[in-house]
């Protein structure tokens, strides 16, 4: 199937435009407000005793970083060093790169939102799947209302319940971090064990806020695909029920839903911010709030630059796919 | 029937026939009582309570709720229900005031690109398509941690930065298929200019659509402001939901077990989602009647 131009060009200038905005938006931002990362460095140098010989050191961070220079000349070599994949040094954990620290932290998230978004995916279609199929029913409306519910209430309000539930009610999980502190990641076992238990509480938080809406969507498209003919037919030819709900129907069913879920996984890399930042989790959503409240201007660019061009990509990806997937959308279509 | 005789016959039409889709919707119906609650009991309690309950050290502090506090108070001796009636008031202006801005903007751009159409159209929706494709949390974040909004209705405004892109598309999309009918064609013909077309002839049809919008963005500016003053990013100075559990889960709250003060506005921002959420789908059932039952 041919995309037509000007589609193309259109959806190209969205993806480049959204970039460029997003970057300008993240260079300037900081940089209008009161408030510089060097101060953040000297209090930081006077905590740890002492600010004699600090004033050089300073000017030399200050050049270093081309923040002795004009906003325009940053702009420029900021964009220019972006081009070439060069997201430069933290300046609060120098001498550690930007590159280094997303690559530190993007592990944690996407092993945690990886998991957890297949994972309700994969529960609330098959649940919703067979709520549809079975019609009204007294179960099927408490599934239906419990998952409404879940739909509804956000995802930090449940990290604050599971949090009094589990962490401080029952004390069985811990609460936050995303292993004991004072282990040193290792590939071993019990460090596995570890990471594990204390992702239960994020990860259930995710789970939970995400799996009714996948439960609903998948309800209702298996309720209309019920009245289909197709499906008539098959029970006339007299194939089992099973059979007809999970070749015939489910099938049909399901394709806004991978739909969906690529979707979801094209956002996963910008983290669930508020969630890492309620349980302390080692992830992407937790360095870009560190960032921003030391002010730390490279790695602030850096974390958002990363979020943004990964669901700018994805997005370019899913409206050029989609007609693929399903035939009843067409590109550009009304 | 009294309002319809004591007001001109067209206008009069209008309106009730208006009033009466949403109100025959049980949906739209349980979500607008809730709503009602969630103002009017705040305002009382806000006229009747004595404001010295706000301030630091008025009780004892971490008091279990009792006759005196119906719901206890916090660590610095403040009553709880007190700050629950002035945060829930001033979570609903800032989904008012960012929901208002937010339709606005988006109904006018919307409007505007559906109506000239040709390069307006495709500037426009590009940059609508710009500002849906941002991830706008990272940015509000960012944002509200460097301008710390003091104020509510600074609040506010920095969430409406990015309320109007949805809005608009969905405005622009209802707009262009109203265009195409023949009361238009007429209107265009008898020489109205497009300013009152679209005032008279098209905005009368969409009102609906733009309710439901206002309510949608309504609801996801509560929700915004509460992440972001869970973050610690909400109004300084001010008290919201959203700011009232900041407070309460960074003196730890959870773990002394001083559930009164964690709990209650937990319960009252899934009332008001509850609210809201029902009062859009009514709406929705209303305006798409295909959708009821589901």
């Amino acid at each position: 199937m041919a995309i037509p131009a000007k589609y193309l060009i259109e959806r190209l200038a969205i993806f480049a435009l959204t970039i460029l905005v997003s970057v300008t938006v993240i260079f300037l931002v900081p940089r209008l407000t009161p408030g510089d990362p060097m101060s953040v460095v000297i209090a930081r140098l006077s905590e740890m005793g002492g600010l004699r010989g600090a004033e050089p050191m300073v000017e030399e961070y200050k050049r270093m970083f081309g923040l002795d220079k004009g906003l325009l000349d940053q702009y420029v070599s900021y964009v220019r060093e972006v081009m070439r994949g060069d997201l430069g040094y933290s300046i609060v954990h120098f001498p550690a790169t930007v590159s280094d620290l997303i690559l530190q932290a993007i592990p944690w998230t996407i092993g945690l939102l990886g998991t957890t978004t297949v994972l309700s995916w994969i529960i609330g279609t098959l649940l919703g799947a067979l709520a549809g199929w079975s019609g009204e029913s007294k179960l099927q409306s408490i599934f239906s209302s419990a998952a409404l519910f879940l739909y509804i209430v956000p995802y930090y309000i449940f990290a604050v319940m599971l949090v009094f539930l589990f962490a401080y009610a029952l004390r069985l999980l811990p609460a936050s971090g995303g292993y004991t502190a004072g282990l040193v990641p290792a590939f071993t076992l019990d460090f596995a064990m570890d990471v594990v238990q204390h992702s239960i509480l994020p990860a259930s938080t995710i789970i939970l806020s995400s799996l009714g809406w996948w439960f609903l969507s998948m309800r209702s498209m298996i309720t209309t695909t019920k009245g289909e003919d197709f499906l008539l037919m098959a029970e006339a030819k007299g194939l089992p029920e099973g059979q007809i709900l999970w070749r015939y129907a489910f099938r049909n069913a399901i394709l806004p839903q991978v739909t969906g879920l690529a979707i979801s996984l094209s956002r996963i890399v910008g983290g669930a911010l508020i969630t890492e930042v309620v349980f302390a989790y080692p992830g992407i959503g937790s360095l870009t709030t560190e960032a921003i409240t030391t002010l730390d201007y490279p790695l602030i660019q850096g974390t958002v630059l990363i979020i943004v061009m990964a669901v700018a990509t994805a997005n370019f990806a899913i409206e050029m796919i989609y007609p693929l997937i399903d035939p009843r959308i067409r590109h550009g279509g009304e | 029937m009294t309002l319809k005789s004591a007001l001109p016959g067209r206008l009069a039409g209008r309106l009730t026939s208006f009033l009466r889709g949403p109100f025959s919707n049980r949906n739209f119906d349980t979500g607008f009582a809730m709503f009602a609650i969630l103002v009017v009991i705040p305002l009382l309690g806000v006229l009747l309570s004595s404001p010295d309950l706000l301030r630091v050290g008025n009780s004892s502090p971490a008091l279990p709720p009792s006759p005196d506090h119906l719901l206890g108070t916090d660590v610095l001796g403040r009553d709880i229900l007190a700050q629950l009636f002035v945060g829930t008031l001033n979570s609903l202006e800032i989904g008012l005031i960012a929901a208002a801005i937010g339709t606005a903007a988006g109904a006018i751009i919307g409007f505007v690109s559906a109506y000239y159409g040709g390069i307006v159209d495709d500037t426009l929706r590009v940059l609508t398509d710009v500002f849906l494709s941002i991830p706008s949390l990272m940015f509000l974040v960012l944002i509200s941690a460097l301008v710390r909004a003091v104020t509510v209705e600074a609040m506010a405004m920095i969430i409406a930065i990015f309320a109007w892109a949805w809005p608009a598309r969905q405005i622009r999309a209802q707009a262009l298929s109203l265009k195409e009918h023949e009361f238009v064609y007429m209107a265009r013909l008898s020489g109205m200019g497009s300013f009152e077309l679209i005032v008279r002839e098209l905005m009368p049809h969409m009102l609906q659509w733009m309710i439901a919008n206002f309510v949608n963005a309504f609801l996801s500016a509560i929700l915004t402001e509460t992440g972001l003053s869970i973050l610690g990013l909400g109004p300084q100075t001010e008290r919201t939901l959203g700011m009232m559990l900041w407070w309460a889960l960074n003196s730890a709250a959870m773990y002394r077990g001083l559930w009164w003060w964690w709990a209650p506005p937990v319960f009252v921002l899934i009332f008001s989602f509850f609210s809201l959420y029902l009062m859009h789908a009514g709406l929705e059932e209303v305006i798409n009647p295909k959708l009821r039952g589901r």
